[in-house]
């Protein structure tokens, strides 16, 4: 993918989601360039799951604000399209498809994303390679969609969907939870490898714990629906000793970057 | 029930001894074919009509199913269709069955119902005269009967065709008799075709299964648009026996179809797997029944029903074990999947055990698609037909893996033809 260095590939302005009519999240801004990792982090009922699901367009969720998708809005459109376009959300709790095979649905995916049929040999060059670097067992392919798969199994299931249909932003929705410290390796060396294509990240997680493993570029602590203090990877580490608490100021200090 | 019978019969004019035996007369019929139609409309007066406050026939109208023109000559014959390869039987009206050269040479036998006297005894053992109100007028009244015999310790392994056609605007009453001598194997695959607006199909198939016998049968309704039909199929199987029956209910305007496996003999297996995918304003009911008679029978059922549309689909399924059937092992299960707020689908498991010492147990399901499965094949890419497509094939899978691999990609075939189609339609 041919991206311009330092191009704007996810914003968001003013961003507000509705559950039933309650704001969930209330006002966000963000942005995301080419190559950036980013770290939303946040206690347990932020709203952190239902930013990243919005953004990726759940039918559920009303939007109101901005998202741009390179410059693009996107915020009317569907999620297959936002999908097509390159955005990819890998999921917190991936549902299970039965009966459908992971290869079928993998080489659904692809064709879609690549807008077009995927010969046999390259979708099996491309879902290999993904494969190998998850270290994922050959008999994933035969197995129904997420059917019975451990924790573990389907976190790298979703990284390596990551890798095959290299979107232009991925957000992960805490993919380092349920995972032992092998796993954790793996996944984070798979995460590793997509942003070095230059992809933008964004990684939702309650924990500290990936952070060792992905080294972010910016970190955002998400409280009450709103980001509440952006800085560097030191505020990772001080959140680690001193947790959100301190942060949960009373009086909205949401900071906007870019 | 006396003023149902009456309006039954006026719906069935035509049906009397002396118009019988004329139309026994014009088809050729010997002495024995015209008892057995003459003992059936006895049979038939006293039949109670369907019951609708019984399961069975809860959820579909039996008066919708009635034939309007029995006995009628049908039209001119028409043009023979093409059969297809392999060992291959065609029944259509007016017309004697038509047999290929690999269906007379595959080491069946194959003939009219009744040319052979020592079937006479054996046709109305898996499906009396009286099993029901529809079998009945079958019996009375079938037009193209043959006999499939597979002798002692014979097996082919390449499955024969039956195709009934059925005929627009006419009535048409197939009737099969399947026999596998002990220690034979054999697969039929019996698919009803054509028909279309006003046409009625009543249909009969007994399959009789010797002692360590095995017969596959694929039953395979595709009617064109606005055909009726009551299609009944029922296997008896003698000790150490081994069904596998496999039903796909594609067409039609209302159909009902009742399948079953009555287990006689010690040891005997039976297996059924169906699948049916009814859409627009389609009905499709379904009943099957494993009886067990014998003691360590076994027998499983898979049926999956995804309903789109403004359709309807209707599952009851018995179980019976009897008192002289222990250490029998029964297993059911329907799951229906609703593809529209306005598709509807009912399920009725019967279980009725009569001894212990059983192993018996049935699940039954009807939900709409799973909205989180939708939105996350959405956030692959895929639009929100193709993942509905995707999901509905998912959900049929399991179902048809269960299948032969010889009789399975025919199959697949078909579904993934009716989900192409409904990915069109909505």
């Amino acid at each position: 993918m041919n991206l311009p260095t330092n191009e704007r590939l996810l914003s968001c302005r003013d961003l507000r989601v509705f559950v039933d009519d309650k704001e969930i999240v209330k006002g966000v801004d963000l942005e995301i360039r080419t190559g950036e990792k980013h770290a939303l982090m946040g206690p347990n009922g932020s709203g952190k799951s239902t930013l990243a699901a919005a953004l990726m367009g759940h039918p559920a969720y009303r939007v109101e604000g901005e998202i741009l998708l390179r410059g693009e809005p996107i915020a009317g459109l569907s999620p297959d399209e936002r999908a097509r376009r390159g955005l990819f959300l890998g999921f917190q709790y991936p549902v299970a498809v039965p009966g459908v095979t992971v290869a079928s649905f993998l080489r659904a995916a692809l064709a879609a994303r690549l807008g077009r049929e995927v010969p046999v040999r390259e979708f099996r060059q491309k879902m290999q390679a993904a494969f190998d670097v998850l270290e994922v067992p050959k008999n994933f392919t035969g197995r129904y969609l997420n059917d019975g798969f451990s924790g573990g199994e389907k976190k790298r299931l979703e990284v390596m969907q990551m890798l095959l249909l290299e979107p232009a932003v991925a957000l992960l929705d805490e993919t380092d939870s349920g995972l032992d410290i092998d796993a954790l390796k793996i996944v984070s060396a798979g995460v590793n490898l997509a942003a070095r294509a230059e992809m933008g990240l964004l990684l939702v997680t309650h924990y500290q714990r990936i952070l060792d493993y992905v080294q972010p570029d910016i970190v955002h602590v998400f409280m009450g629906g709103r980001i509440v203090r952006t800085a560097g990877p030191e505020l990772a580490r001080e959140l680690e000793t001193r947790g959100y608490d301190w942060l949960a100021d009373p009086a909205p200090t949401a900071t906007a970057r870019g | 029930m006396v003023e149902r019978m009456i309006d039954a019969g006026a719906a069935l004019a035509g049906l009397d001894p002396a118009s019988l035996t004329a139309y026994g007369d014009r088809r050729g019929d010997d002495a024995a074919t015209t008892a057995w139609r003459h003992r059936a409309l006895a049979a038939l007066t006293a039949v109670p009509f369907p019951d609708r406050v019984r399961h069975l026939w809860r959820y579909t109208d039996p008066e919708r199913l009635l034939p309007r023109r029995l006995l009628q000559p049908s039209g001119p014959a028409p043009l023979a269709a093409a059969l297809p390869a392999g060992p291959a039987v065609r029944l259509e009206p007016g017309r004697e069955p038509r047999l290929n050269d690999a269906a007379r040479s595959c080491g069946l036998v194959i003939a009219p119902l009744f040319a052979d006297p020592a079937d006479r005894e054996l046709i109305g053992r898996a499906v009396p005269v009286d099993h029901g109100y529809f079998e009945a007028i079958n019996a009375a009244a079938f037009g193209a009967g043959l006999t499939i015999r597979a002798p002692r310790g014979f097996g082919l392994a390449a499955p024969l065709r039956v195709v009934v056609a059925a005929d627009a605007g006419a009535d048409v009453l197939p009737r099969l008799l399947v026999i596998a001598e002990d220690g034979a194997a054999l697969t039929v695959v019996e698919e009803h075709t054509g028909g279309g607006g006003g046409g009625c199909v009543i249909g009969v198939t007994e399959i009789l299964i010797g002692a360590n016998a095995e017969v596959r049968h694929v039953l395979v309704q595709r009617w064109a648009d606005g055909q009726v039909g009551h299609l009944t199929q029922r296997a008896r199987l003698e000790r150490d026996a081994r069904f596998f029956g496999a039903t796909a209910g594609f067409g039609g305007a209302i159909s009902k179809v009742d399948l079953g496996g009555l287990l006689a003999g010690e040891g005997a297996r039976s297996e059924l797997v169906g699948v049916a995918l009814p859409e627009g304003r389609q009905h499709l009911d379904h009943h099957t029944l494993h009886q067990h008679l014998a003691a360590r029978t076994w027998s499983h059922i898979d049926f999956k029903v995804a309903v789109a549309g403004r359709a309807r689909s209707a599952y009851t399924g018995a179980i019976r074990i009897e008192r002289d059937a222990p250490g029998s092992e029964a297993y059911q299960e329907n799951r229906n999947l609703l593809l529209s707020d306005r598709a509807r689908a009912d399920t009725i498991p019967e279980l009725e055990i009569h001894t212990d010492d059983v192993s018996c147990s049935h699940g039954a399901t009807a939900a709409p698609i799973d909205p989180d499965q939708l939105f996350y094949l959405r956030s692959r890419g895929l639009s929100a037909p193709a993942a509905r497509q995707l999901v509905v094939r998912g959900f049929v899978e399991p179902t048809l893996r269960q299948l032969p691999a010889d009789l399975r990609a025919e199959l697949e075939n078909l579904v993934d033809a009716r989900l192409a189609r409904l990915r069109e339609v909505g």
